[in-house]
């Protein structure tokens, strides 16, 4: 991705006709490699406007999980049309590979036959430009988004953008899932949505009328279960009724079915403190179940839970969704857990950082109930933590320049120590592993992988590959050295790796006192990041450079100081000693 | 489980539930007897406030007079709370909702809050008095209005830090759910603020009754205001020098500051314990027999189904119904907008022609007045830092001592705690007769009287801070061998430095206070007066310097609250930052 193609180029100015034009010119197989290249979440806008001989050639010579995930960012019509299309030999191939059931789900899908879908109002989703299609269009949206964003003020220097432009629509009938690393802005997004919070541009529209002027009708269940300690469970539960000046009666009435739907009868007068996490989540459920509505909310809903409350709790919101016994017409969960969203959503948007945008949008067309281990399951898994794990691309060209641009990259929230136990783990499996094992075995989320993993990578100790985490040289000789090996090696890398760290310690150089508070630092990041934020880049910097004895730092006096003795001499009479 | 099948019955059939009639009419006597109890104590006052002003308040020092001055005291200080209660809800509402009042509203608090209330004393008397002239209740309300704003502040302050707290997860729920400001007050604001208001209130009911003693013994020149209640019956009992009569009434302070923690304050904490923001509950509850009393109580559940809750009902669906037919993108930032406008008009205003009218008074000030205010000052800051000192010295050891031992801690904490109870105020006649008797002047005086008021915040704090002090790190002091001043220096001063600290700032809020009762003395028909500024604040009034009054008010106001600013806060970030004991 180094060297800018003319595929590329075109990408980023988002003329998709003319990388699609440059595809066809070339020969299919090096079509194949160019279109690989690219990053994914260009891969899938670029699919949406290929036409249909060209996308079947190309499916035919991408891998099979890829080829099925890009098929399934089209319309139906288009799937159809492109696995008749494609060339009988790949076609079998591509059969051949799919895990059983994925096999059986898309025969039935082109089983169904073109007329499921309007190919008119595909092709009016094609014209409409953004490498966001939504799925195959039944219904009026509940929810749109149009050009929505958040940016935060600034004292003094400007704005800070969360979110960037966003379209996005939600369609009733389906399970939506946000996934994003922590950070990513995607609660800040479900805010919006749901009328918490508003845009600083762009609008949101339910029902085509703007979000302000209308009270939506929807229920937000927390990650917190935000449950008031001194009510009651039933009260708790009522509270929003007696918001809508519900009678007593009506309410009790209501307040109860909800509980007993939730499998929280017997419950009633019982307080939030007396249950265990997920009885509290229950009532969080029951309480937004109470107000039936249109929309549900959910945040982050089973990440305070143990593993297995979580399973039987996603189960049972499941079975109330399937089998139609709420009357809720959509639900719009946020997650960091990927299986979890692969478990529940009929699609998944996946955003990337720094600030928000969408980088993929599809469908995930698996039958309930899901298995966690089936094959097709697991294609979507890999699917996601190969999107996730891919860098961002940095916006290339004027097009979306954001107001201003962090001067270093942002180090990820991880210890030092944390990241030395990565690289020995990964030593110890050879130097190289999936990273959902890595994931499963350190009992960590993506959502804490993600930042270790960054922090690895951006010190060239490891390297990611296509889903893989690969030690690199220095990575292997970190991982194998002693303490004072260690610390020389990370030296070296975070100068030549890490700016911020470069630049503190050149600051420190400079200086004639070799000294300078810490204060100077912090203003400079404060330009570009809010004050916590900024203060969380200062921490790991301190925590980093200390550990790499780049500096030393003075807590009372909030100062930092180069080491008095050369580095070089000092761990040595460490190693001697 | 039988309780909610016993209302539930009582419910559906009022008057049927007979079996253990009998034994739950005695549970409840106590209740109706109190009830009854109340409706007289509250026939009397009214008598007595409607009754004209006599001009020479005679006090009897039989003890069969002393309930009946108990139950002025208790009136006194209950309206006061319940008129601070009242403007603490209001004050605390809008500055926590409205961004714009906030702004001038919480810097005025923490100004107010360290301003010691009784350098008012003597203008505030005096002007209730002219406000309403030959009814008793003019210098009642005098009273009130000093000791509520002794004690309103701090209450404010807690309820609006409470307020502004309050979880965004919570907060957010109530956004989603479309809660109106009422419900959100009553289901989240008010119970979320719910324990902080309790214990704040304890804490200002505890200085209220120090401001009233000095109220109620308040003489001016030769207009002699005192007021029927305990204080004036202690004092006039050891002008007298009545040992037995200062024995009673002592006894009879203790007893109603030991009947109200007990009817009240431990009931009410029992209670709060419901509003305790925790995922997980707590194994040591704070309780209450009283609480479980009322809460048993029948009479008082069914007064509860038949008034209580239908108005809550009422209430909440009124607003739930008022918020649905708003616009919802005309968001009002506070239901109080318009009053609120009005008020912090009328505000302004005041403050701007009373600054007006203070600066025309002050220009009146001669060199000698001033000079006379300024070497008071120099000398009240001296008298208090010497007895924060004095407080400092027994209290560190004594406290330390008791601290790191729990059994004697179990038992001397109580003890303690009651003598700290009785007001410094109501123990200045009987210091002074015995300082007087010794042959001391009220220089000397002055000290003790400060010390008084001061030394048991101080011994209270350092108790807590020994018996916080890790056990690990003693037994590291053990394992290295430190010597004894090294265990001081490296473990046990760091160790209860906030403590003490905070021991050390309520103190001096307090000594400042009393100095103004402790440096000018009227006893036994002499004047009796020492070098201060407290002194030339009570001095002024007497004479009717209305000048002095202000200027020697105003000086010892900015003085406290510098103080503050440039010294206690600095420690207090430090201990709480650099010493603090972290898990």
């Amino acid at each position: 991705m180094s060297h800018v193609t003319p595929l590329g180029m075109s990408i980023s100015q988002g003329r998709w006709e003319h990388a699609a034009e440059i595809l066809e010119r070339l020969d299919p197989a090096a079509a194949a490699e160019a279109f690989i290249t690219l990053p994914f979440e260009d891969q899938q806008g670029l699919f949406r406007k290929l036409p249909i001989p060209l996308a079947a050639a190309l499916a035919g010579d991408l891998p099979y999980y890829q080829t099925y995930v890009l098929l399934h960012s089209r319309p139906q019509a288009d799937v159809i049309a492109i696995v008749d299309a494609m060339n009988p030999d790949d076609r079998v191939q591509f059969f051949d590979q799919l895990p059983q059931e994925t096999w059986q789900q898309l025969m039935d899908e082109l089983a169904e036959g073109p007329e499921a879908a309007s190919a008119e109002e595909a092709a009016k989703a094609i014209e409409a430009g953004a490498p966001v299609v939504a799925p195959p269009v039944h219904e009026e949206p509940i929810i749109e988004a149009r050009a929505i964003e958040k940016s935060f003020q600034r004292e003094g220097s400007g704005a800070i953008q969360v979110i960037a432009p966003t379209d996005l629509a939600i369609e009733p009938g389906v399970i939506v899932a946000l996934l994003g690393a922590s950070g990513s802005g995607k609660s800040t997004l479900l805010r919006m949505l749901a009328g918490l919070t508003p845009p600083s541009g762009g609008e949101v529209l339910w029902h085509k009328r703007p979000i302000r002027e209308c009270r939506p009708n929807a229920a937000i269940v927390f990650q917190s279960f935000a449950l008031f300690p001194w009510l009651t469970v039933l009260e708790n539960v009522e509270a929003p009724l007696e918001a809508q000046a519900m009678k007593i009666t009506d309410r009790h009435r209501r307040a109860l079915r909800a509980l007993s739907s939730v499998g929280l009868k017997g419950f009633e007068s019982a307080y939030p403190k007396e249950l265990s996490g997920g009885m509290k989540q229950r009532a969080g459920f029951a309480r937004a179940l109470a107000v039936e509505p249109e929309v549900l909310f959910m945040d982050e809903p089973f990440s305070a839970l143990d593993v297995l409350t979580a399973e039987s709790l996603r189960g049972e919101l499941l079975e109330l969704w399937l089998g139609k016994k709420i009357p809720t017409r959509s639900i719009f969960l946020v997650t960091h857990n990927i299986e979890e969203a692969v478990m529940l959503a009929d699609r998944i948007i996946v955003l990337s950082r720094n600030p928000a945008k969408i980088r993929a949008d599809f469908r995930v067309p698996l039958a309930h109930p899901r298995e966690h281990n089936s094959p097709e399951f697991l294609l979507y898994v890999d699917y996601i933590y190969k999107l996730m794990t891919q860098p961002d691309r940095q916006p290339g060209l004027p097009s979306a320049a954001p107001a201003a641009r962090m001067p270093y990259p942002p180090l990820p929230n991880i210890h030092s120590g944390t990241i030395s136990g990565l690289l020995e783990l990964l030593n110890d499996r050879g130097g190289k592993d999936d990273l959902y094992h890595i994931a499963d075995d350190l009992q960590m989320g993506i959502n804490n992988l993600l930042p270790l993993v960054e922090s690895a990578t951006m010190l060239s100790f490891a390297r990611t590959d296509r889903g893989d985490l690969e030690l690199t040289p220095t990575g292997k000789a970190f991982a194998e050295a002693d303490i004072s090996t260690r610390k020389r090696l990370f030296r070296e890398a975070s100068l030549a790796n890490v700016p911020l760290l470069k630049h503190i310690y050149s600051v420190l150089t400079a200086k004639s006192d070799h000294r300078m508070p810490v204060e100077f630092f912090r203003d400079i990041l404060q330009e570009h990041l809010s004050e916590a934020e900024a203060q969380q880049q200062i921490e790991t910097a301190l925590d980093w450079g200390r550990y790499a004895n780049l500096f030393a730092y003075d807590s009372e006096s909030e100062r930092l100081s180069l080491h008095q003795a050369a580095p070089a001499e000092e761990t040595e009479s460490v190693t001697r000693a | 489980m039988s309780h909610s099948t016993e209302t539930r019955s009582a419910r559906l059939a009022p008057w049927s539930a007979s079996r253990g009639g009998v034994a739950s009419l005695l549970r409840d006597l106590p209740i109706l007897a109190s009830g009854l109890a109340l409706f007289y104590g509250l026939v009397i006052l009214s008598r007595y406030w409607a009754s004209p002003v006599n001009s020479q308040p005679e006090i009897h020092l039989s003890p069969r007079a002393l309930p009946g001055y108990a139950l002025y005291s208790v009136a006194r200080i209950t309206a006061a709370y319940i008129l601070s209660l009242i403007v603490t809800l209001i004050y605390a509402y809008v500055a926590a909702h409205n961004s714009r009042a906030e702004r001038f509203m919480i810097p005025l608090l923490d100004t107010l809050q360290s301003i010691p209330v009784l350098s008012f004393l003597p203008s505030v008397m005096v002007s209730m008095v002219a406000l309403f002239p030959g009814r008793q209740l003019g210098i009642e309300l005098g009273s009130i209005v000093l000791i509520f704003t002794g004690q309103v502040w701090n209450m404010a302050f807690s309820v609006y830090s409470s307020m502004k707290s309050v979880p965004t997860d919570l907060l957010e729920a109530s956004q989603a759910y479309g809660l109106s400001w009422w419900q959100k007050l009553v289901q989240l604001e008010l119970p979320y603020s719910a324990i902080g208001l309790v214990w704040n209130s304890m804490m200002s009911v505890a200085g209220g009754w120090f401001f009233l003693m000095a109220c109620e013994m308040f003489v001016l020149g030769n207009h002699d205001l005192r007021l029927p209640g305990l204080g004036s019956y202690l004092q006039t009992a050891a002008n007298a020098g009545d040992t037995g009569a200062i024995l009673w009434g002592l006894a009879a302070m203790v007893a109603v500051i030991i009947l109200m923690d007990q009817l009240i304050w431990r009931p009410a904490i029992a209670w709060s314990q419901k509003f305790k923001f925790e995922q997980v509950e707590a194994t040591d509850v704070p309780r209450s027999p009283i609480l479980d009393l009322l809460r048993r109580s029948r009479v008082i559940a069914r007064a509860e189904r038949a008034f209580l809750m239908p108005a809550r009902e009422r209430l909440t669906l009124h607003f739930a119904a008022v918020h649905d037919r708003e616009r919802p993108d005309s968001p009002r930032s506070s239901p109080l907008k318009w009053p609120g406008r009005v008020i912090a008009g009328a505000a302004l205003a005041g403050v701007a022609y009373a600054v007006w009218r203070m600066v025309f008074a002050l220009a009146t000030l001669s060199h000698s007045d001033l000079l006379s205010i300024l070497q008071g000052a120099g000398a009240t800051f001296l008298r208090v830092e010497f007895s924060l000192l004095l407080a400092g010295l027994w209290t560190i050891p004594v406290g330390v001592y008791i601290g790191t031992r729990p059994r004697l801690a179990a038992v001397a904490q109580p003890i303690a705690q009651v003598t700290a109870s009785i007001p410094a105020t109501a123990l200045f006649p009987i210091v002074l007769l015995l300082l007087i008797r010794a042959g001391g002047g009220l220089g000397i005086a002055s000290i003790v009287l400060l010390l008084l008021g001061t030394q048991w915040y101080v011994l209270f704090n350092v108790i807590a801070g020994a018996s916080a002090l890790p056990t690990d790190l003693r037994e590291v002091c053990d394992a290295f061998g430190l010597t004894k001043i090294e265990r001081w220096r490296k473990f046990i001063l760091p160790g209860i430095f906030p403590y003490l600290i905070t021991g050390f700032i309520t103190a001096s809020g307090g000594a400042w206070n009393a100095s103004i009762v402790a440096e000018y003395v009227h006893f036994r028909g002499e004047t009796f007066s020492t070098t201060g500024l407290g002194a030339v604040i009570s001095h002024a009034t007497d004479a009717g310097q209305i000048s002095v009054l202000l200027g020697a008010t105003a000086v010892m106001a900015a003085l406290v609250v510098t103080l503050n600013r440039l010294v206690w806060r600095r420690l207090y970030f430090l201990a709480s930052t650099r010493f603090k004991l972290e898990a």
